[in-house]
């Protein structure tokens, strides 16, 4: 299979804009802050899942976790309208020059979150007999935040999410819509608690 | 209605019919088929009506097997076809002809197993990755090969009579 041609191999891992072939149009401090801030409360990701992790990524998006609280509910079908590329689930070989392709028609800037032991190792397929799976996905494309679980919860996406917004904004979370001025002023309805 | 079957089955060249207990196994007719004769095999019961369930394969020593089940819907009659071929040189006769649905079952069994189904219009991979030339993952290793007796009651060799005898005290 080997490695990807097209991604150069000394590529910066990090945030999106700091990647080589797409420096910011405008440079200046404060517009740039501004932009991150923006971005990092509006992470829109692809629609995209291969495995059980994909399951719990569908529930994360679903009301009783609800990702939209944190701004990355719009899930696109479009590689080309995306920000985020959620690998939940395992790649295996055949699978593998299709996430390829589509990380590389995702628009500059963009994020890699490795949802999931298979895509972070290959998680219970790394053994001497494996001969199809991809040991990881950063073999194939950069990846910013991994979230470890086998599948993670729901909780643990939104922590990845949240840690990714970090990596962005440089702040955990710039917009807590749970604390002070965004706190819900009802108590929960079902009586079910979410903590 | 299986009467018939074991019937017609009996009068493939070489063949070896066996029945089986439908209720322990869900195979009712268990039949040993020479490569020779696995289109014939084939062809009689696709004019019985059976249809193909599944065509797989198993690496034992000293041969590897090649299994077709074939079945029928109306009253759950299931026929176990069992083909022995060479490890070295791992050949069967394709039945994708007779069968069309047999014709993806035979080519994932030559990605997994590497057996050539000759006649078989495309054995190009079918669930591998186009580049994995050579690749039989499911073929074993020598020190995970087992006796086909080991692995299928059929052909377990028969116990010597003095061991019987015991058991029987």
């Amino acid at each position: 299979m080997g490695g990807c041609s097209a991604c150069p191999t000394d590529i910066v891992r990090g945030p999106g804009y700091d990647r080589e072939g797409d420096p910011p149009r405008v440079n200046i401090d404060a517009v740039q802050h501004f932009v991150d801030f923006c971005r990092a409360n509006s992470i829109w990701p692809m629609t995209f899942g291969l495995a059980c992790c994909a399951i719990e990524m569908m529930g994360a998006g679903m009301a009783r976790v609800d990702m939209s609280r944190y701004g990355s509910e719009v899930f696109r079908p479009s590689a080309r309208q995306c920000d985020l590329m959620i690998v939940a689930g395992t790649v295996n070989k055949k699978m593998a020059p299709a996430v390829l392709q589509l990380y590389e028609q995702m628009p500059n800037p963009k994020w890699v979150i490795a949802m999931g032991n298979c895509a972070i190792s290959g998680g219970p397929f790394a053994i001497k007999e494996n001969y199809n799976v991809v040991e990881g996905v950063d073999r194939l494309i950069p990846v910013d935040v991994y979230v470890p679980g086998c599948p993670p919860r729901p909780e643990a996406l939104l922590e990845g999410i949240f840690k990714l917004q970090e990596l962005i904004s440089g702040k955990r979370h710039p917009l807590p819509q749970s604390k002070g001025m965004f706190a819900p002023h009802r108590t929960n309805p079902t009586g079910i608690s979410n903590d | 209605m299986i009467d018939r079957i074991a019937q017609k089955l009996t009068a493939i060249p070489g063949l070896d019919l066996a029945r089986t207990d439908a209720a322990a196994t869900g195979v009712a007719l268990d039949a040993v088929v020479p490569s020779e004769s696995v289109r014939a095999f084939a062809s009689e019961l696709r004019s019985e009506e059976f249809m193909i369930e599944s065509v797989t394969a198993l690496d034992a020593k000293p041969q590897m097997m090649v299994l077709y089940h074939l079945t029928r819907v109306d009253s759950g009659l299931r026929v176990c076809g069992r083909v022995l071929i060479d490890r070295e040189n791992p050949e069967c006769p394709t039945i994708s002809d007779i069968y069309p649905g047999a014709n993806w079952h035979e080519r994932e069994t030559h990605d997994f197993f590497g057996i050539v189904f000759t006649g078989h219009p495309d054995l190009s991979p079918l669930i591998l990755p186009e580049d994995s030339a050579g690749l039989v993952p499911l073929r074993k290793s020598d020190e995970n090969l087992k006796e086909l007796g080991a692995v299928v009651p059929r052909f377990a060799p028969p116990a010597p009579a003095e061991e019987k005898a015991e058991v029987e005290k």
